[in-house]
């Protein structure tokens, strides 16, 4: 195994959020947030983080923190940058050939792109949920154990299979057919086993990457649920087209929108605003944010 | 522009929280006028007029609530929705105020009066018809400073009520006694009116900036 991370539980100092636009705003910002989420630990704190794929910036310049136990939600249009923002947590970027990311990105005070981090153990502990349920094609309890197999957590490896199907919600559906194949089972039953198979080698933090997109309301509901069951353990960033669910799930919302530059020579996503869940969905700083939200965007 | 209908909807919503203070002020000004002039018909008109203000009420809060339902508003819209419903609200127990007057006035008709007294709730009256205007419009022109300056107004009319108070415990004609009880509460419900009023004015604060504060504190 690679040199490892520093421990989950180690802590930070907190400094104020930024949205990464304007610096002038950040203090206003910081000033909105309530003084319990000021001094809540800081699971990634990014500066000044810029993405670029052969070269054609996609995202540019973005400062946040996400919070320990928080779920944190990304919205806004297509191209503005929120599922590229998503992947550099688990640098799930370096797996696009010509993708460059700049700036910096730390995960308990650790430098997640520094270079004797290795990125197998990152996504150990930031594990992550696609769109489209993905399971393997294997029985339901091996998609399970999968992770902790290859993690060599095979000790009660039973009880580790149950444990984290009950924490998935799904444990009551599945007890009876866990040698059956995972493909059988429903979308959002799929889509809980993915969320399941996380779970299993133990994260701190779970990204949730449209996992409900997919999926009929029902389903969505219980994705919904389950979000807020595993916030008290994890921290969760979810991207998420539908603007009802972000404000259904999330503590925190970033809003990203996409800037056209005025030399032409392109378009890139940009953080807009980024704020309790609360405030984004009653009273937004920020024109943008306000018509996006509003469906007054376009 | 996206969501046309959704647009349409809202601005429907403003126009009948603005229809339905009209309404309300006809209400008023009718419960002023009949007891200005000891009107009993008019007295009459105004209770029975109140079926509509209801009507107006619960028609916004049906439109709210489909709204709420339908198109989940969000932000400045929600603000607004919110903001409409508490107005309508206020309006309708404005209405009410002015049936209970309409209501002492017909009671009342009979006996003996103090003219300078009637005068005095006269003009409470029409500074009250007054600050529901201004409430109107402070809430259709967003104008938060308009809407303060309602606050000042009010304190008038507090200053009236509390000395037709004293006026009435002065009064020594016997037969001026139920006369003046039935003129205190008329008094208190057109101070009820000028405080619905600044409700208002503190929901055109909450529309504008996002954030509730009472203009003035329960001792005031």
């Amino acid at each position: 195994m690679g040199p490892t991370l520093a421990p989950m539980s180690q802590t930070t100092t907190v400094a104020p959020v930024s949205t990464g636009i304007d610096p002038s705003k950040i203090g206003q910002l910081a000033s909105q947030l309530d003084s319990d989420d000021r001094g809540r630990e800081a699971v990634f704190d990014v500066e000044g983080l810029s993405v670029s794929y052969s070269g054609a910036l996609a995202l540019d310049g973005v400062s946040l923190e996400i919070r320990k136990n928080f779920v944190t939600a990304f919205i806004g249009p297509s191209g503005c940058g929120k599922s590229t923002f998503i992947r550099c947590f688990n640098r799930m970027n370096d797996l696009i050939p010509g993708a460059v990311v700049e700036g910096r990105v730390l995960y308990h005070d650790r430098d997640l792109y520094g270079s004797n981090v290795d990125p197998v153990e990152v996504r150990r502990r930031i594990g992550m949920v696609f769109q489209k349920p993905n399971p393997f094609p294997k029985s339901i309890y091996d998609n399970i154990a999968f992770g902790p197999r290859v993690l060599k957590l095979t000790k009660d490896l039973d009880e580790r299979v149950e444990r984290t199907l009950r924490h998935a919600a799904l444990w009551d559906e599945v007890k009876d057919r866990l040698s059956e194949n995972a493909l059988g089972l429903s979308g959002g039953q799929q889509q809980r086993l993915c969320i399941a198979r996380a779970l299993a080698v133990e994260p701190d933090v779970i990204l949730m990457d449209e996992p409900a997109s997919a999926l009929d309301p029902i389903s969505t509901s219980r994705i919904e649920d389950l979000i807020h069951e595993l916030k008290r353990e994890y921290t969760i960033v979810i991207v998420t087209h539908n603007m009802q669910q972000a404000a259904r799930v999330a503590d925190m919302t970033a809003f990203f929108s996409v800037e056209v530059r005025e030399d032409g020579t392109g378009r890139h996503g940009t953080l807009v605003e980024y704020d309790r869940t609360t405030k984004i969905f009653t009273n937004p700083s920020d024109r943008r944010t306000e018509d996006y939200v509003t469906g007054r965007f376009g | 522009m996206a969501r046309l209908e959704y647009q349409a909807s809202l601005d429907s919503l403003e126009s009948d929280l603005q229809e339905q203070g009209e309404v309300v002020l006809r209400a008023v000004r009718g419960a002023i006028n009949a007891l200005e002039t000891q009107d009993v018909e008019l007295c009459d008109e105004v209770i029975a007029f109140d079926d509509e203000i209801d009507e107006r009420y619960h028609r916004i809060e049906r439109s709210i609530g489909q709204l709420l339902a339908q198109q989940a508003p969000v932000a400045s819209d929600l603000r607004l929705v919110l903001a409409v419903l508490h107005s309508s609200i206020h309006l309708e127990r404005i209405g009410d105020q002015s049936v209970t007057v309409a209501k002492l006035t017909k009671l009342s008709a009979a006996l003996e009066q103090h003219t300078e007294l009637v005068e005095g709730l006269c003009e409470m009256g029409a500074r009250a018809a007054e600050m529901v205007r201004r409430s109107l419009d402070a809430f259709a022109d967003r104008d938060v400073a308009g809407a303060r300056e309602l606050v000042d107004l009010d304190e008038l009319i507090d200053r009236t009520n509390r000395a037709v108070v004293d006026k009435v415990l002065a009064m020594s004609a016997p037969g001026m006694q139920e006369w003046g009880m039935r003129m205190i509460v008329v008094a208190r419900c057109i101070e009820r009116i000028g405080d619905n009023a600044v409700d208002i004015g503190e929901q055109t604060e909450y529309l504008v900036t996002g954030e509730f504060h009472e203009f003035s504190d329960a001792s005031h």
